[in-house]
C-alpha cells in the first residue's frame, strides 16, 4: 500500500502534465474530426462522414504516399550518414572534440531557419547551386521543379539537418561498446570488417532502432521543409500529411484537417509501437 | 515542482483575467506599411480621444485569415476592427461575422468594388486600396526594338521573342516575360486574368478558352520559353518584381505596389518602367484580377460604436490620401483619384486607373479558399508540364462540384 501510494505521489505531476499537456489536445482532434466545423455552415456531427471523405480523396492517397516515400528515402540515408560520422568521430583522431562539436551544429539551427538556407540555394536564378552547376556543367538545374527533384531536395536538406542527430545517438552507443572486446576479437584473429559485422553492429542495434524509431516518426510528421522549400507544389506532388491537413485548418474546414491529422497520428503512433513492441530496444539496452 | 505548479497557476488565472472593453484593430503587412498604421491611429487617438490597440498580424495572406478565423469562431471580442483580404470577405459574410455597416455615404466608391462587401442587399465592409494586375514593360527596350505596348497577348509573345533573342546574345538570364505561377493564391488571379482574356473564367473552369488560355501560359515557360523555368517553382510578387527590377525582363505581371520600389534611388530600371493594362487574346477582352484590402467591423466587438468611427476615419478622403502618398496604395476613393495634388505627386495613377477598369472579381462563394486550393494544385501541375491543360481542367471542374455538394 505504502509503495502505491508513493507511486501515486511521484508520478502524478508527471501525468497530470502529461495529460493536460497531450492526451486532451489528441482527443479532442479526435473529438473534432467526428464533426462537420466550417465557419460559414456551423458545427454539425456527422460521424464518420470525414473518415469516408479521405478514402475517397486523391489527394489524400497521393499525400499519404508521399509522406512514406519521403520517410522510407530519408531515414536510411540519415542512419547511414549518421553511422559513418558516428564510426569517425570515435576513432582516436587529431581534433576529435572539436569535430563532435561541429558535426552537431546543423541539428542547432532551427528547423525553418534551415529550410530557408536551402530556400536559398536551390534557387533557380541566383542559388549556389545553380551557380556551380552553371560554371561546371554550363547548365541550371530547376531544383524543386518535377516531383523527383523535388523529393531528392527535401530529403538532401532533411538528411544536412538531422544526421547530427543520429550521429549523436549512435555515438552514444559506440562508447558503451567494451573496448576489451575489440582486443579480444583482435587476438582471435578478427579483422576490420569482421570486428564491425559481428562486435559493432550486433551491440549497436538498438541505438539504431532508437535513431530510426526518432528519426522515422519525425520524417512521417516532416512539414516545416516542404512548407518552406516547395510549398507542395509542383502541382501538389509534394504535400506531406501534416501540410495537408494543416491546409484545411487554414482554409477553415477544421474537421476534415482534424481527420487527417488523426490518421497522421495514428501512422507514427504505430510506427512507434511497432519498434517498441517488436522489436524492443529497451530492452536490448539493458 | 509546487513552485512551478503555483506559477502555472497563477499565469492561467492571469490569462483569463477580463480586460474592461478596449478598442483593437488587427493589422499586417510590411514593416513600413505597420508603421504608417500606427501614425495613422495615433492620428484617429488625437482627435477622437479614444485609445486604439493595434494587434500586429504576420505579413502572409493566409495566416492573417487564420489568424482572424481563430479569433472570430470563437466570437473573441478583440480584434473589433480589421483588414480582409478582397477573396475571403464572402467567407467572412457567410459566416456571420460581420456587423452591418450602417448610415455609410457609399457614394465616393465604386460600385463593382463595393459589390463583395454586400451580402442580401447589406453592406459589411469597405475598400481600403484596390489592387488590379497590371502589365509593366521597360520603356527603353521597347524603343530599342520597336515594339509597341501590347494590346494582345499575341503581340506580346512576338516582341518577347525577338527582344529575348537579341537581348540573350549580351545577357544570358534575360527572360522576356515574369509572372506568378508558383502555387498559390496570385497563380489564381493570373489565371483569372489569362482566361477571361480568352472568353472564359472562373465561373465554368472547364472550356474551350480556358483551354486556350492555360495552353499558352504552358507555353510560355516550355514551349517559347520566354517565361523562366522556375515560374511555377518559385514565382511569387516578391521574386517576379526583385528578377525584373535587377533589369534582366521586359515584361513584369504584378501588382501596384511595385511600382514605388521600381522607382527607388537605388533600383536599376529606375525611369524606364511603364505601366499598361493586362492584354488579351486576339479578339478577347482585357482582364486585371480585382485584388485589395477592405475593412470591416467584427460583429463580436464589445466597442461597436467606436469601431465604426474607426472604420469611417480610415476611410476619409484624408486618410486614403495618405495612404497613396505614403504607401503607394492605389485609392479605393474615386474623389480621392482627382485629387490634384496627389495626380501632380504621382501621375502614374492615371495609368494605374486605366488598367484597374479591366478589373474581374474572383468568385465571392463563401467556399472560395478551397475552391482556390484545388485550382492552384491542377493549374500549377499543367505548368509543372505534369497533366495536359484538359485533363487538369476537366478533374478540377468536378473536384469544385464536390465542393459545392460538400459546402452547400
Amino acid at each position: 500500500m505504502k509503495s502505491l501510494r508513493g507511486f501515486l505521489l511521484f508520478s502524478l505531476p508527471a501525468l497530470l502534465l502529461l495529460s493536460t499537456l497531450v492526451l486532451i489536445p489528441v482527443l479532442g482532434t479526435v473529438y473534432l474530426s467526428l464533426f462537420r466545423d466550417v465557419p460559414f455552415l456551423g458545427r454539425e456531427f456527422t460521424g464518420a462522414e470525414n473518415y469516408l471523405r479521405l478514402l475517397s480523396d486523391p489527394h489524400f492517397h497521393r499525400s499519404l504516399l508521399f509522406t512514406l516515400k519521403f520517410t522510407l528515402l530519408s531515414v536510411p540515408v540519415e542512419v547511414v550518414l549518421g553511422l559513418g560520422i558516428a564510426l569517425l568521430v570515435n576513432e582516436r583522431i587529431p581534433f576529435r572534440g572539436l569535430l563532435r562539436g561541429a558535426v552537431l551544429l546543423p541539428w542547432a539551427v532551427p528547423a525553418v531557419v534551415s529550410a530557408r538556407v536551402w530556400q536559398l540555394m536551390f534557387n533557380y536564378s541566383y542559388g549556389v547551386l545553380n551557380y556551380l552547376s552553371d560554371e561546371f556543367l554550363g547548365f541550371r538545374i530547376n531544383w524543386l521543379g518535377t516531383e523527383l527533384n523535388a523529393l531528392l531536395s527535401l530529403v538532401v536538406a532533411d538528411a544536412w539537418r538531422t544526421t547530427p542527430f543520429v550521429a549523436v545517438i549512435l555515438l552514444a552507443g559506440l562508447q558503451s561498446i567494451p573496448e576489451d572486446l575489440y582486443s579480444q576479437a583482435k587476438v582471435d584473429g578478427a579483422g576490420t570488417l569482421r570486428r564491425f559485422l559481428y562486435i559493432t553492429l550486433p551491440l549497436l542495434k538498438p541505438f539504431i532502432l532508437v535513431a530510426i524509431l526518432f528519426r522515422g516518426v519525425d520524417a512521417l510528421r516532416i512539414f516545416d521543409l516542404a512548407f518552406v522549400l516547395t510549398g507542395g507544389g509542383p502541382g501538389g506532388s509534394t504535400t506531406p500529411l501534416s501540410l495537408y491537413a494543416y491546409r484545411f485548418y487554414l482554409t477553415g474546414d477544421f474537421g476534415y484537417g482534424s481527420a487527417v491529422s488523426v490518421l497522421l497520428f495514428l501512422l507514427s503512433l504505430s510506427l512507434a509501437v511497432l519498434i517498441a513492441r517488436v522489436v524492443k530496444p529497451a530492452e536490448a539496452l539493458r | 515542482m509546487w513552485i512551478l505548479l503555483l506559477l502555472l497557476a497563477s499565469l492561467l488565472v492571469a490569462g483569463c483575467e477580463k480586460r474592461g472593453p478596449e478598442l483593437t484593430i488587427a493589422v499586417g503587412g510590411a514593416p513600413e506599411e505597420v508603421r504608417y498604421w500606427a501614425e495613422v491611429i495615433r492620428e484617429f487617438e488625437r482627435r477622437e480621444g479614444i485609445e486604439v490597440r493595434i494587434l500586429r498580424q504576420p505579413v502572409d495572406t493566409d495566416l492573417r485569415r487564420h489568424g482572424l478565423t481563430v479569433a472570430l469562431s470563437a466570437g473573441e471580442p478583440d480584434p473589433d476592427v480589421f483588414l480582409m483580404d478582397i477573396a475571403w470577405i464572402g467567407q467572412f459574410t457567410a459566416s456571420g461575422w460581420l456587423e452591418e455597416l450602417r448610415g455609410i455615404d457609399t457614394s465616393p466608391f465604386p460600385e463593382e468594388v463595393l459589390r463583395v462587401d454586400r451580402r442580401e442587399g447589406k453592406l459589411y465592409a469597405l475598400p481600403v486600396y484596390v489592387d488590379c494586375g497590371l502589365l509593366y514593360y521597360r520603356k527603353d527596350l521597347l524603343e530599342k526594338y520597336a515594339c509597341r505596348v501590347p494590346r494582345t497577348w499575341e503581340e506580346l509573345l512576338d516582341c518577347s521573342l525577338k527582344v529575348q533573342k537579341a537581348e540573350r546574345k549580351k545577357n544570358p538570364d534575360f527572360y522576356a516575360f515574369l509572372w506568378q505561377g508558383a502555387q498559390y493564391e496570385g497563380l489564381v488571379c493570373v489565371f483569372l486574368e489569362f482566361s477571361t482574356g480568352a472568353g472564359g473564367g472562373l465561373e465554368k473552369v472547364r472550356s474551350y478558352e480556358n483551354i486556350k488560355a492555360l495552353t499558352f501560359m504552358r507555353d510560355l515557360i516550355h514551349h517559347y520559353g520566354v517565361s523562366p523555368p522556375n515560374t511555377y517553382t518559385e514565382m511569387k510578387e516578391e521574386e517576379v518584381r526583385i528578377l525584373f527590377q535587377s533589369g534582366n525582363a521586359l515584361f513584369e505581371r504584378n501588382w501596384p505596389y511595385a511600382w514605388k520600389l521600381h522607382q527607388a534611388e537605388d533600383s536599376p530600371v529606375r525611369g524606364r518602367v511603364g505601366i499598361a493594362p493586362l492584354p488579351a487574346f486576339e479578339g478577347g477582352r482585357r482582364a486585371s484580377c480585382l485584388g485589395g484590402w477592405h475593412i470591416g467591423v467584427s460583429r463580436f466587438s464589445d466597442m461597436k460604436e467606436s469601431a465604426l468611427k474607426l472604420l469611417k476615419f480610415i476611410t476619409s478622403y484624408k486618410v486614403q490620401k495618405g495612404f497613396a502618398l505614403n504607401l503607394g496604395w492605389f485609392p479605393a476613393r474615386k474623389d480621392v483619384l482627382k485629387d490634384r495634388e496627389l495626380l501632380e505627386k504621382l501621375p502614374h495613377l492615371k495609368d494605374i486607373n486605366e488598367a484597374c477598369s479591366y478589373a474581374v472579381p474572383r468568385p465571392g462563394v463563401p467556399y472560395y479558399v478551397q475552391l482556390s486550393q484545388v485550382l492552384r494544385t491542377y493549374l500549377n501541375a499543367v505548368l509543372a508540364a505534369k497533366m495536359d491543360p484538359a485533363t487538369a481542367l476537366r478533374k478540377a471542374e468536378r473536384e469544385i462540384e464536390l465542393l459545392e455538394r460538400t459546402y452547400r
